[in-house]
């Protein structure tokens, strides 16, 4: 019977896994599982509530993606209302999701998954940590701190508090900007693009061709793509249309409440997240390049839209594409297209900030309950976030689906991860360079694993089922 | 550098103390520390230089940040649920050195290896890093909010401990 490598936690995603490697009698790679918790009993809870608390309440279930499940809920409220909010009131939206998407983009590149780059796979393990990027790149370091505290300062400006927003609400938005408010942000934003600019440019010659090798060999597979684009074909982070993209490059667009049309969600019985498949390429197989295959976030973005409508971005993606086509599939290439994002969304912030719609004070919409299905969806940092809300004649809630930007990418992980084990595990030899490698091959993705419990010692809810090489359960350990 | 350098420092590193109640509130006694902060903040008078939050799912942002921050608190104050296996509804002060090493070198800060951050504060900082914890009882596998009858009780002496030791008023408010 072949051995089994367990590589527990992984580190420096939002979250927590257990990745199991199946070793062969040789000692060569037979399997590799990406297994999970999932948070559990949320839509149960929801039932029989008000649906105008959920824009309230979501934010409470993830502490890392916070913004994305409030606006998700607020568009979703708004469709289960019948209601489009006032200009003001969407773009004081979207700049918030913008000024959520830099935190989040520029803490993935320069911290978590920094320390692969800037300090190496190979760097002894107990340097891995804050500090240790810090002594690395000070400099660096010291400039990326100050724009990522001013995107805080930014939403707490805008929306009151830095976290649990509470201020889209169904309608709208409930907090007018003011005019002396967005001059304060403009300069803030002003700085927060140069910090941009600068990060693709480091990372352009600093970076990425160190690893090149790496980017082209590790955790690579061929997939669709999902993602958000106006009806131009813009990429758009925060409203828009769905756009599902084969692995050829074709593709089908359609409005986000339809989304139950093309998606479909497959269970396996190792995993508590399910996993989305494009239902109308065909059926759900783990495997590479299966036509109902597809991933999210970054990378997934960056390939199906047909343009970015800001320059720099714009720019940006015309050089991508001459080097790695579209749609690029190589893995590691998510982190590229996160520093893309990192711009368009500084670019985007600087325009709604420029926009005088900003500071109308509309901000909102009456709502009035009634019996109805809405959908809201959004981009979040990791994927594309859908809320599906029902209510009764009094807005009560019958029915609630979420589908999280980490789950359209369960299937996708699990490939690469099994792909970036089979090149790096021969014979039975590995060592702690290896394995953090694979590890980074998980991380390129930013999934978001656990929005379960957060107690302070960190024990883990985690059922772990070891297979043989026939596929048989030999045991179950649990926590 | 450019522009008024305080303006983009949030409250959370400027102020002298800062207290993070920290816990799911959908997962019973997880919730612990998220329903001190509300008892401060209602019960309580908080000086004005003290930070008293609510940070709920999302305190390894606000560690984070304040690692890698160039100001930061004199005092950090962390109140949330543990299980040491004491009797449930007892509260107790930790040394973060004494968290257990689940994840001692990783970044992952969605759930407690924050305890990791804590230990770099601590360790590279100077800031003083205080753990106030709640032994909890079984915690729930789905959602399902609301302390155990024992820790709810802890809730409120707890929070007469936090204010003797961070308020300089002490008194509860009247009105509440």
């Amino acid at each position: 019977m072949g051995n089994t490598i367990v590589i527990q936690p992984v580190t420096r995603i939002e979250g927590h896994a257990k990745i199991t490697i199946q070793l062969d009698d040789a000692g060569n790679v037979n399997r590799a599982r990406v297994n999970v918790i999932e948070l559990r009993g949320f839509e149960r809870f929801c039932m029989g509530r008000p649906v105008e608390d959920m824009p309230r309440i979501t934010p409470r279930i993830c502490g890392v993606c916070p913004w994305s499940h409030h606006l998700a809920a607020a568009k979703a409220c708004d469709a289960v209302f019948g209601v489009q909010p006032p200009p003001a009131g969407a773009k004081l939206r979207e700049l918030c999701n913008s000024l959520a998407f830099m935190e989040e983009h520029i803490l993935h590149f320069y911290f978590l998954a920094g320390a692969d780059f800037l300090l190496g796979p190979d760097a002894d393990y107990s340097v891995r940590n804050v500090i240790g990027i810090l002594g690395a790149a000070p400099e660096v370091a010291r400039r990326v701190v100050r724009v990522r505290h001013m995107c805080a300062k930014m939403l707490e400006i805008i929306a009151g508090k830095a976290i649990h927003p509470q201020a889209a609400v169904p309608g709208g938005f409930s907090k007018p900007l003011a005019k002396e408010e967005r001059d304060h942000l403009r300069k803030m934003a002003d700085e927060a693009l140069e910090l941009a600019k600068f990060s693709i440019k480091f990372a352009k010659e600093s970076i990425f061709p160190k690893y090149l090798d790496v980017v082209k060999s590790l955790g690579v597979i061929t997939s669709g793509f999902i993602g958000t684009v106006k009806e131009n074909g813009a990429l758009n982070l925060y409203d828009g249309k769905l756009r599902l993209m084969a692995s050829d490059g074709s593709y089908d667009d359609f409005p986000y409440d339809r989304y139950t049309d093309y998606i479909a969600e497959h269970i396996e019985p190792w995993s508590y997240l399910k996993f989305p498949y494009a239902k109308k390429r065909g059926g759900f197989a783990l495997e590479d390049d299966a036509p109902g295959l597809y991933r999210a976030n970054t990378l997934a973005r960056i390939n199906v839209c047909d343009f970015i409508d800001t320059p720099l971005a714009q720019a940006e993606l015309e050089e991508f594409r001459r080097n790695f086509g579209r749609p690029a599939q190589l893995t590691l290439l998510y982190h590229w297209a996160r520093l893309i994002e990192l711009l368009y969304n500084a670019e985007n912030a600087i325009r709604l900030l420029d926009d005088p719609d900003i500071t109308s004070t509309e901000t909102r919409v009456k709502v009035t309950p009634r019996a109805a299905r809405g959908v809201g969806c959004t981009e979040a940092p990791r994927g594309t976030l859908i809320h599906d809300y029902e209510t009764d004649a009094e807005g009560m809630l019958t029915n609630v689906n979420l589908i999280v930007g980490t789950t359209h990418n369960n299937a996708p992980i699990n490939l690469s991860v099994t792909q970036a084990a089979k090149s790096l595990i021969h014979d039975g030899k590995y060592d702690q360079g290896i394995l953090n490698t694979v590890e980074m091959t998980i991380r390129a993705y930013d999934p978001c694993f656990s929005c379960a419990t957060h107690r302070l010692d960190g024990k883990l809810s985690v059922k772990l089922d070891i297979f043989d090489a026939c596929g048989s359960l030999i045991e179950t350990l649990a926590n | 550098m450019a522009y008024m350098e305080e303006d983009a420092i949030p409250d959370f590193c400027s102020k002298p103390a800062l207290i993070l109640g920290c816990g799911n509130v959908f997962f019973g006694d997880d919730g612990f520390g998220c329903a001190v902060a509300e008892y401060l903040e209602t019960r309580f008078q908080v000086p004005g230089s003290v930070c008293l939050l609510d940070a709920g799912t999302s305190v390894r942002k606000l560690l984070f940040t304040l690692c890698l921050s160039p100001v930061r608190p004199r005092r950090l104050l962390i109140m949330d649920a543990a299980d040491f296996a004491r009797e449930p509804g007892e509260w107790f002060e930790i040394d973060p050195a004494e968290i257990p090493a689940v994840k001692l070198d990783d970044f992952s800060m969605h759930q407690m290896p924050t305890s990791n951050l804590l230990r770099e504060l601590q360790r590279e900082t100077g800031v003083e890093v205080r753990v106030l914890a709640c032994q909890t009882a079984p915690l729930p596998t789905e959602i399902r909010p609301g302390l155990s009858a024992a820790v709810e009780r802890a809730v409120p002496e707890a929070a007469a401990w936090v204010a003797r030791e961070y308020f300089q008023t002490v008194q509860e408010a009247s009105h509440a």
